[in-house]
C-alpha cells in the first residue's frame, strides 16, 4: 500500500498550476454565482430587517405601561377618606339617566338603579381557602356554622322533662 | 484507408504504448506517484431555491488517483475560505457516495470536530486533513477511512472523517491521529457519532477524545 506523509506530499506540490480533467472555470463560476446570490439575499434581509424595521423585542425593556384607573380618594372636612369608584357601567347608566330625566321619567327609578349598583359593588366574593380543600375540614367557614350541632342531648334535662310528666298523668 | 496511413497509425500506437522512462526522454520525463485508491471530490452546493433537493445539490466534481492529479485538482478549485456558507467539500474513496445510506458507510460513523477557525487557517487544516487521508497516514492499521468532509457553516466550520465501522479500538487510534492533524489542543473534544444515530437529533457521541 503506497503511503505518503504530509511532508512528502507537500514536497511533491508543483509550483505551477496544472491542467485538470474537468471544467474548473465552470465550477468556480457556479460557486461565484451562489456567493453573489447569498450576498444579494443578505442585503435584502438587512434592508427588510434593519434597525428601523425591526419589531419591538419583548426582552429589552420593561413591561408595557397600562393605564390603570386608580380609585379617587375624597377626604371630607372631618378627615374621612372615601374611595369613589366609578365603573364604566355606572357612567353609562348615568348618561342614560340623564336622558330619562330629559324625557320626564320618575326620580324613584333613578334611585333604584343607583342603589342596585352600589349593592353589586358591595357584594363580597367569598373564595374557599385552597389549603383546606384536601383536608377533612370544611373549605368554607359558613359550612362549619351550618354543621354545628346546636341542640345537644342532655340526659339530665330529659329525665325531668314535661313529656314524662304528661305520660304519668295519663 | 491507404496502406501508408495504416502504417503511420501503427507507428503512432507503438510509440504511445512504450513506457516513458528517464532514458527515453530525460527532459519530458514524468513520474506519477500513485495513491492507494482512486478518490472522488464531491461538492454540495448551498440551496438557492426551495425546490432543490439534497440529490440536486450534491455533485461529483472530479476524480484523482495520483499525487500529481490531486495537486492539479487542489490548485484549480476554490479554497475553503472562498466557499459560500452551507457548502460542503467531500473527498471519498472510489465510488463511495458521501451519504450514510451508502452501503460502505451504513455500518460506520464519523469523527466530527467543529472549529471556529476561518480564512487561511481553515484552508491549511483542510489541506493537512486531505494529505493525511489520501496519503493513508491517518489510518496505519487498515483502511477504515471512507472519506472526509468539510462543511462551511456560519457557527463554525466542521470537519468529519467518515469510517467503515464503529469499532472502538481502531477508531480510537484514528481519532488520536485526526486530533494531531487538526492541531486540536487538550481541551478540544473530538466526537464519534455512528451513522445509525444520524436521524436522532439529540444523539450523543459514542466515543469522545
Amino acid at each position: 500500500m503506497p503511503r505518503y506523509t504530509i511532508e512528502e506530499l507537500l514536497q511533491l506540490k508543483p509550483e505551477e498550476i496544472q491542467p485538470v480533467n474537468f471544467d474548473a472555470v465552470e465550477f468556480k463560476a457556479l460557486i461565484e454565482k451562489v456567493k453573489q446570490l447569498q450576498a444579494l439575499r443578505e442585503e435584502e434581509y438587512q434592508h427588510g430587517h434593519g434597525h428601523f424595521n425591526r419589531r419591538r423585542s419583548s426582552h429589552h425593556h420593561g413591561r408595557p405601561k397600562v393605564n390603570k384607573h386608580k380609585p379617587k380618594v375624597v377626604v371630607d372636612e372631618e378627615g374621612w377618606a372615601t374611595f369613589e369608584t366609578k365603573t364604566a357601567t355606572e357612567e353609562g347608566q348615568e348618561g342614560s339617566n340623564d336622558e330619562n330625566s330629559a324625557t320626564g321619567s320618575s326620580i324613584n327609578g333613578d334611585k333604584k338603579t343607583k342603589s342596585s349598583d352600589s349593592l353589586v359593588q358591595e357584594t363580597v366574593k367569598v373564595r374557599p381557602n385552597n389549603k383546606n380543600i384536601s383536608s377533612s375540614r370544611p373549605a368554607d367557614n359558613r359550612d362549619i356554622i351550618s354543621d354545628k350541632q346546636i341542640h345537644g342531648f342532655n340526659a339530665f334535662a330529659a329525665l325531668g322533662s314535661d313529656d314524662d310528666d304528661s305520660e304519668d298523668d295519663e | 484507408m491507404s496502406v501508408e496511413e495504416v502504417a503511420q497509425k501503427l507507428e503512432n500506437v507503438s510509440v504511445s504504448g512504450e513506457p516513458k522512462t528517464v532514458l527515453s526522454d530525460a527532459a519530458e520525463f514524468e513520474v506519477k506517484h500513485p495513491l492507494n485508491t482512486k478518490w472522488t471530490l464531491w461538492y454540495t452546493k448551498p440551496a438557492v431555491d426551495k425546490s432543490e433537493s439534497w440529490s440536486d445539490l450534491l455533485r461529483p466534481v472530479t476524480t484523482f488517483q495520483t499525487v500529481e492529479e490531486f495537486w492539479a485538482v487542489f490548485q484549480n478549485i476554490p479554497e475553503p475560505h472562498e466557499l459560500p456558507l452551507k457548502s460542503d467539500y467531500h473527498v471519498f474513496r472510489n465510488d463511495v457516495r458521501p451519504e450514510w445510506e451508502d452501503e460502505a458507510n451504513s455500518k460506520g460513523g464519523k469523527w466530527s470536530f467543529q472549529i471556529k477557525a476561518k480564512g487561511t487557517e481553515i484552508d491549511e487544516l483542510w489541506l493537512r486533513t486531505l494529505l493525511a487521508v489520501i496519503g493513508e497516514t491517518i489510518d496505519e492499521d487498515d483502511s477504515q477511512i471512507n472519506g472526509v468532509v468539510l462543511s462551511i457553516r456560519k457557527g463554525g466550520n466542521k470537519f468529519a472523517l467518515w469510517t467503515k465501522s464503529d469499532d472502538k479500538e481502531p477508531l480510537t487510534k484514528i481519532g488520536a491521529k485526526f486530533k494531531q492533524v487538526l492541531k486540536i489542543e487538550e481541551d478540544g473534544l473530538l466526537e464519534f457519532y455512528p451513522h445509525s444515530s444520524a436521524n436522532d437529533r439529540f444523539a450523543q457521541p459514542t466515543i469522545v477524545l
